[in-house]
């Protein structure tokens, strides 16, 4: 498993450095600037600025202070927010991304399995239907739509949730099923369809002449292998969660990294968008790895060659 | 079971009472900074107000009233400003606030070092420019203190408006004895010491900034809440269903399709009122055909405001004739030439006008119309172009956010563009942007050296009125050429829970906190 970390290592650095690099002069081919505004500065204002910022220099410059910067753990001061740096920010908004995001993600998780493998027990009876119908709203809403009804029904006419904000336990529900909603249906879809194979397959006949309880083949001999799909699609889904975040804490106002990122993008805040960037992109080359590693845990094929 | 009501009844108003003491705000989003020298936002003057107050401030209307300077005068030439401290003044950790704190700040703010982005807004102040484009040093600034309470400031020309300059956060004192121990991090609210009616005690960035009364300040007896919390934004939609769902007391604005709704389910709580504003269209007079006067009121004249404003936007913003907004104080704005008259006329005219300068059928006007991209904001310039058809312009419009709109104007990179100006209640604030001098901030790069020489004149008047009577004047001749298209001044929507006491609704929008109550 250690080699298998090693050789994927420098893989890894160089996509890193590349994300890196591209996002950098990306940025900077964006039209506008940190200071293109409503409010309009006199170009002596604005001179002082860009000395203060050291955006007079050369861009291949700027390039190197920022890499330098990166290598020493320090993400630089935020173009924007003039009272914190980024690494401030990352701070106080990684948390409140990973608390709703690792929510949504086990709440996903459980209940999507659950009512997958329920759905496949019941085959093609009104169970299935139900679920199966449900998991298709499920798919088709998208979180944007999902958010706001779900702050407007328990925030707004029920009153039992907050409609958005940070603070208390009570702020994460409605964030979490939000995000969570489109992926419970989705992992619950393959998990139906891979414990329905599953179920079908040599292994688990013989378990049952053997005259294995229903429960023991379901957790023993079906599960372990139906799941396989349902792990592969873990790495993609808490990148796509990622994503989603940056919607959801829009929609209800929390002050997580997604927030950071759209605020950074729109209003040029280059180093907080190359904060958010770097983020997310060793979350997702770290969530890549684990589900490599997991893979290979629950295949033993692959076990075996690596 | 009619017992336990009463006591869920008798329970949940000793929750309200107990709560209301600290209000929940809504902020339009996060404040960027609040360090009054650094502050660029109209979001984040709402916090400043409530943490600081400079010489001078707002009253309960939004009008100018003494600050911490409780009087002032100014010399014949209106070249001198002596300003008179109030006795006693402090900071909130008790240190004495004094006119020396003022010289320190204005010099900290002009400062280039300080890189304020608004340090501009005192360039009036002698060799303020020059201090701030690093030409001499701070010291050479024009303030001075002549003891603890009177502080003199000479200004490079006389400004009869240099009061209402002073009541903006540039013109704040930031607490010396802190910034020499603790540099920049003056604003973090471990060493937070202000001297206006709230002191800041936490802020979570794109959370919520939280205030605690300031027991040090001059009028601490009349603060009556307990403290003021400003939530960030998000959408406009989570404000409003955070005021809805009753998370915060009052927010700023909703989206402009629900306020049907508004009216009829949240009537008491809507205070609606327009803002000290414009919002115009500029051209670009160095790219033909726009240089030609003609073309301008052309494509001016057929543009219907208050069809825009009525039946487009169905919003409440007040249509606009002049380029100086309506709610300027003690000042009757010029309004354009013809754009009032009867549409049959001004469609005539505006034809005669586009055949003169030479289109017609068979060599129609073709015109790019640049807007900011957003749902409400299309339909107006939809509605614009469809306008212009009737006389057989042919508009493309072009949308773009926000950031690559104003870098696009600045650079000139525009045939006409949607643009906006709002804050100061004199028209200098307005009428500046079109004088050639003003560089790149004067978008459409207009040229009239008789409007240049009337606004030369007016700014060497020292008196109030004479300044305001030149102004007009100036104004009255921009208008003849359409340098610009007036179209409306912005409505504010704010909905404010009916228990809240002295939000007094006014064009400058500014409901500081320690005006606040609840009842």
């Amino acid at each position: 498993m250690l080699a298998h970390v090693l050789t994927r290592l420098p893989i890894l650095l160089g996509t890193f450095a590349v994300i890196v690099t591209a996002a950098f002069f990306l940025m900077r081919l964006a039209p506008g600037g940190p200071f293109d505004d409503e409010r309009r500065l006199p170009p002596e204002i604005e001179a002082n600025l860009r000395a203060a910022y050291h955006l007079d220099e050369p861009l291949p410059a700027q390039y190197l202070r920022y890499v330098g910067m990166v290598l020493r753990g320090d993400l630089g001061p935020s173009f924007k927010q003039k009272d914190f740096d980024v690494n401030e920010l990352i701070a106080a908004g990684l948390p409140v991304s990973l608390t709703i995001g690792g929510i949504a993600l086990a709440f996903a998780l459980i209940l999507g399995v659950t009512l997958g493998t329920a759905a496949a027990l019941h085959r093609d009876a009104a169970g299935d239907f139900t679920i199966m119908g449900f998991t298709a709203l499920g798919l088709a809403l998208p979180s944007f739509v999902i958010g706001p009804l779900l702050g407007l029904g328990f925030g707004v006419m029920l009153g039992w949730l907050p409609a958005g904000g940070w603070g208390s336990a009570r702020h994460c529900l409605l964030p979490a099923l939000a995000l969570g909603l489109p992926f419970l249906a989705a992992i619950a879809r393959l998990a139906r369809g891979s414990v329905i194979e599953a179920l079908a397959a040599p292994h688990v006949r013989t378990a049952r002449s053997k005259g294995l309880s229903r429960h023991r083949i379901l957790l023993r001999h079906v599960l372990p292998g139906a799941l396989t799909p349902v792990v592969s699609f873990l790495g993609p889904a808490a990148a796509a969660m990622l994503a989603g975040s940056v919607v959801i804490e829009q929609v209800f106002a929390l002050p997580g990294l997604g927030r950071y990122f759209v605020q950074g993008a729109l209003n040029r805040d280059y180093t907080l968008v190359m904060g958010a960037v770097i983020v997310y992109a060793t979350m997702i080359l770290a969530f890549n790895l684990i589900v490599d590693l997991a893979y290979a845990r629950l295949d033993p094929r692959l076990r075996v060659r690596s | 079971m009619s017992a336990r009501i009463a006591t869920l009844v008798l329970f949940a108003i000793a929750f309200v009472t107990a709560q209301a003491r600290v209000l929940n705000l809504g902020s339009d989003g996060e404040p960027e900074t609040l360090d009054p020298h650094r502050y660029n936002l109209r979001l984040e003057e709402t916090l400043l107000n409530d943490l600081f107050v400079g010489l001078t401030t707002f009253d309960v209307q939004g009008r100018v009233s003494p600050g911490c300077a409780e009087s002032w005068r100014t010399s014949e030439d209106g070249l001198t400003w002596t300003f008179e401290l109030r006795d006693g003044l402090r900071w909130s950790d008790g240190t004495p606030l004094t006119a020396h704190d003022f010289v320190y700040s204005l010099r900290r703010l002009l400062d280039p070092a300080t890189a304020a982005s608004l340090a501009y807004f005192l360039y009036p102040i002698a060799n303020a420019e020059a201090v701030n484009t690093g030409k001499l040093p701070t010291t050479a600034l024009g303030v001075e203190a002549i003891d603890d309470t009177t502080l003199v400031i000479r200004l490079a020309a006389p400004f009869p408006f240099l009061p209402e300059r002073l009541m903006y956060p540039t013109g704040f004192p930031v607490p010396r004895h802190v910034i020499e121990r603790v540099g920049d991090a003056f604003i973090k609210p471990q060493h937070w010491v202000s001297n206006g009616a709230f002191v800041l005690t936490e802020w979570q960035p794109q959370a919520h900034v939280r205030m605690a009364p300031n027991p040090n300040f001059f009028a601490a007896r009349d603060v009556s809440v307990d403290g003021v919390v400003y939530y960030a934004g998000g959408d406009a939609n989570t404000a409003y269903n955070r005021y809805r769902a009753g998370e915060l007391d009052t927010i700023g604005g909703f989206p402009g399709n629900e306020l049907a709704w508004v009216r009829a389910h949240l009537g008491k709580d809507l205070r609606m009122s327009p803002l000290l504003s414009i919002m115009y269209l500029v051209f670009n007079v160095t790219q033909p055909p726009f240089d030609d006067a003609r073309v301008r009121e052309a494509l001016a004249l057929v543009i219907d405001r208050a069809l825009i404003t009525d039946r487009v936007m169905g919003t409440g913003e007040v249509p606009s004739p002049s380029f100086v907004p309506a709610m300027v104080e003690d000042y009757t704005p010029v309004p354009y030439p013809h754009i009032s008259l009867p549409r049959a006329a001004r469609l005539e005219r505006a034809r005669a006008l586009l055949a003169d300068a030479g289109f017609g059928a068979g060599k129609p006007l073709d015109v790019t119309l640049r807007y900011i991209s957003g749902a409400d904001t299309k339909k107006v310039y939809v509605a614009i172009a469809a306008m212009w058809k009737e006389i057989g312009v042919q508009a493309r419009l072009h949308q773009a956010e926000l950031k690559v709109h104003f870098a696009d104007l600045r650079q000139g990179n525009f045939e006409v563009a949607q643009a906006g100006w709002f804050g100061e209640s004199h028209p200098e604030h307005y009428l500046g942007l079109l004088e050639s001098g003003t560089g790149n901030v004067n978008y459409g790069r207009f040229v009239d050296a008789e409007f240049d020489r009337l606004m030369a004149h007016a700014k060497t008047l020292p008196d109030r009125s004479a300044r305001l009577a030149a102004l007009r004047e100036a104004e009255a001749r921009a208008a003849t050429l359409f340098p610009v298209v007036p179209l409306y001044s912005v409505m504010i929507r704010s909905l404010v829970n009916p228990h809240i006491t002295g939000w007094v609704e006014n064009p400058r929008n500014v409901h500081p906190a320690r005006f606040l109550g609840w009842q």
